[in-house]
């Protein structure tokens, strides 16, 4: 059968597992204007940014021919948790034959999980699938720690854009490999692109970091959220995500009691604020704003998609930790009405409010 | 001692139990006034854009409590009432909201956490918290609060018999006498799917049962349904909402279509409500196949009223005339 997948960060990670378990992979284009125009058509006018964006990928995959459409699931209260039904309906709506695969926390609904499972498996072993996980697990943490390094080298490139390019060769450098050997390999490669980038040298004490928050679709998504990390990166700051993939697939796939990844302790972090889990990433969200302030981080991007409804809770919040913690904090709202000088403008002046504040703790 | 409990979101529904409670255990209650411009005001300067209508109300009616000068203000954290399903995110993060933006009530504040398996929350966990602010015995906590599940449920029950919740709240508090509905016979008939909170706040609504009803046009609203009936509509579908209120007025909406008595539908929104942008499209996608017309009414702080007259007026127009139609061709 003919899988495709929303469009998500690394998306090279869910291409290779799904061929290495021996599926033909429709890749989705990489989200554009055109993906959110149809995305923006056929969805609800007011469901969240997310919903839109991945409404669009959904119909240029089915375009080419993907018959079956692999995503997670939820049981609220965050409206991500029923996109797959909206998509569901609209797709048949528009006459088009597709199958969800529908992945729940396993822990939550173990049946239909293993249904699921027994279908992505297809003809594969139970000891091959294992396998295979493994290996993408191992891969995913591989492409984070070069990307955490990219985020690092892009302020201080010689060359405009060389990072990037870099970034880019290294996902392709991954794509061949399936193996450890060969992962291990491009990585190595991928290692040596990254060494060879000119860098300016920049005093320890001038160095600028910010760390980025919210909701996790836009905040992984460069091509939806005006390439936030590279214009950051441009503008002369090393960055760091909320979100990775190797510590959602951490996070999701070890059961609470037994969970002690960096992503408990965050939790943890945002509780005096929000005390119970009230859905999306707004707990976490709070939480690595505490985090990053704690760390000496010069400042926090917060990105939501338009009317989220956790994240205007913790929009709602930040004030008041910003203040407490003594953290600037950015609040950008995302959605298709792109006003990217307005944002660019927005994010300058952070910085230069940033440098700023520095200059007159230094003198 | 004065407790302040807004007139906003689920006052409409919970008041009676709520009044019935404090009053019992000696507590003078203190509601704040129907919605106004100025306490729509005081909400909207106060809070984040983005939010929606009835939420930047009820921030209002807080704030309005400060300056009415009450000793507490009853600010529940409503999580969950029936198993599995939640309420909208901003409900659950409302009192996190508040106490995070005004630092000055922080005190007055009461921020009990609502959970129970049905929509009835008299349940003792959910008042223990007063025990220790009021200085009372759990016997004396546990006898109000009987006395308050049975208030509200004669409120439920005449709701049920087809009466607004506001007209069900003044028959439970027996301010005013049942009446008989005059039966409309050759008019017309609304579903109007909408929350209470906003439906009933005069301000948000700009009173649109009054404005139907003044037309010679029946309404029904999601609380006149059996709960059987709404569990019956939730069986259809696939996966159900997660939000308990929306899951409800989403079977209302089915069952509207499917109830011969009701000739059109209005869905009745506030801009950014985020479970209504899919239970909206949801119903929408269904009307062509019951033959019912679908209207949605949305609605934000600076709705003029002029245009729902219109829109309103116009959509029973043109059910009368689909309806003489069909009346003529059987």
């Amino acid at each position: 059968m003919k899988i495709s997948f929303p469009y998500m960060g690394t998306t090279i990670v869910y291409k290779k597992l799904l061929e290495m378990l021996g599926h033909e992979v429709i890749m989705p284009p990489k989200p554009s204007q055109k993906t959110i125009n149809l995305g923006v058509k056929y969805s609800p006018e007011f469901a969240c940014f997310p919903l839109k964006v991945i409404m669009g990928s959904y119909l240029e995959a089915v375009e080419q021919g993907a018959e079956v459409l692999i995503t997670s699931g939820g049981h609220g209260p965050c409206r991500a948790g029923y996109y797959e039904q909206v998509h569901r309906r609209i797709l048949a709506e528009e006459g088009y034959q597709v199958d969800f695969l529908v992945f729940n926390s396993m822990f939550k609904d173990f049946k239909t999980f293993k249904e699921n499972m027994l279908k992505v498996k297809g003809k594969s072993s139970w000891l091959k699938v294992a396998h295979v996980l493994g290996l993408i697990y191992y891969m995913t943490k591989k492409l984070d720690a070069l990307e955490k390094q990219v985020q690092k080298i892009r302020p201080y490139e010689v060359k405009k854009g060389d990072t990037t390019k870099v970034w880019e060769k290294i996902q392709v450098l991954f794509d061949p490999a399936s193996t450890k050997k060969e992962m291990d390999r491009a990585f190595q490669q991928g290692q040596e692109l990254l060494d060879g980038i000119l860098q300016m040298t920049v005093p320890e004490e001038r160095k600028i970091r910010i760390g980025i928050v919210g909701e996790i679709y836009v905040v992984m998504e460069s091509s939806i959220n005006m390439k936030m990390e590279e214009l950051l990166g441009n503008l002369g700051a090393e960055v760091e995500r909320a979100q990775y993939l190797s510590q959602w697939i951490e996070y999701n796939a070890i059961p609470k009691s037994i969970n002690f990844t960096h992503e408990m302790e965050i939790l943890k972090k945002g509780e005096p604020y929000i005390p119970i889990n009230i859905g999306g990433h707004a707990k976490q969200t709070v939480g690595h704003i505490v985090d990053y302030a704690e760390r000496g981080f010069d400042g926090v991007i917060h990105l939501m998609p338009f009317g989220c409804l956790p994240e205007l809770v913790s929009q709602s919040i930040v004030p008041k930790i910003s203040e407490e913690m003594g953290i600037p904090v950015l609040t950008l709202s995302i959605d298709e009405q792109t006003g990217t000088a307005n944002s660019l403008t927005r994010v300058e002046a952070f910085l230069d409010l940033i440098r700023g504040k520095r200059a007159k703790k230094i003198s | 001692m004065k407790v302040g409990i807004p007139q906003s979101l689920l006052y409409s529904y919970y008041y009676p139990l709520w009044k019935t409670y404090f009053e019992a255990l000696g507590i003078e209650v203190v509601a704040t006034p129907t919605t106004t411009k100025e306490i729509m005001d005081l909400g909207v300067k106060n809070s984040v854009p983005e939010l929606c209508v009835p939420i930047k109300v009820y921030i209002g009616h807080v704030l309005k409590l400060e300056e009415m000068e009450v000793d507490y203000i009853y600010v529940p954290r409503f999580v969950s009432i029936s198993k599995g399903q939640y309420f909208c995110p901003k409900f659950m993060g409302l009192p996190d909201m508040i106490r995070y933006s005004f630092p000055d009530i922080v005190d007055k504040l009461i921020i009990p956490t609502i959970e129970a398996q049905d929509e009835n929350i008299a349940h003792y966990k959910n008042f223990r918290i007063f025990e220790e602010i009021f200085k009372i015995t759990p016997k004396e906590n546990r006898a109000a609060l009987r006395k308050a599940e049975g208030v509200w449920l004669t409120f439920r029950s005449h709701c049920l018999k087809g009466y607004t919740a506001m007209e069900a709240m003044d028959l439970s508090f027996g301010e005013i006498m049942e009446e008989k509905f005059e039966a409309i016979e050759e008019g017309v008939t609304i579903g109007l799917v909408g929350y209470v909170y906003n439906v009933y706040d005069p301000f948000i609504s700009m009173d649109i049962v009054k404005k139907i009803r003044s037309m010679g046009v029946g309404v029904k609203t999601f609380e006149m349904l059996e709960e059987n009936e709404i569990n019956r509509q939730l069986k259809y579908l696939q996966k159900n909402l997660f939000w308990t209120f929306s899951d409800k007025i989403l079977a209302s909406g089915y069952s509207f279509y499917n109830d011969e008595d009701v000739d059109g539908l209005i869905h009745f929104t506030a801009f950014g409500c985020g479970p209504d942008s899919m239970l909206g499209k949801l119903l929408e996608m269904e009307s062509p196949s019951f033959r019912k017309p679908f209207m949605t009414i949305r609605v934000d702080e600076h709705s003029g009223e002029n245009h729902l007259q219109t829109r309103i007026e116009a959509f029973v127009d043109m059910l009368r005339r689909k309806k003489q139609k069909s009346r003529r061709g059987a």
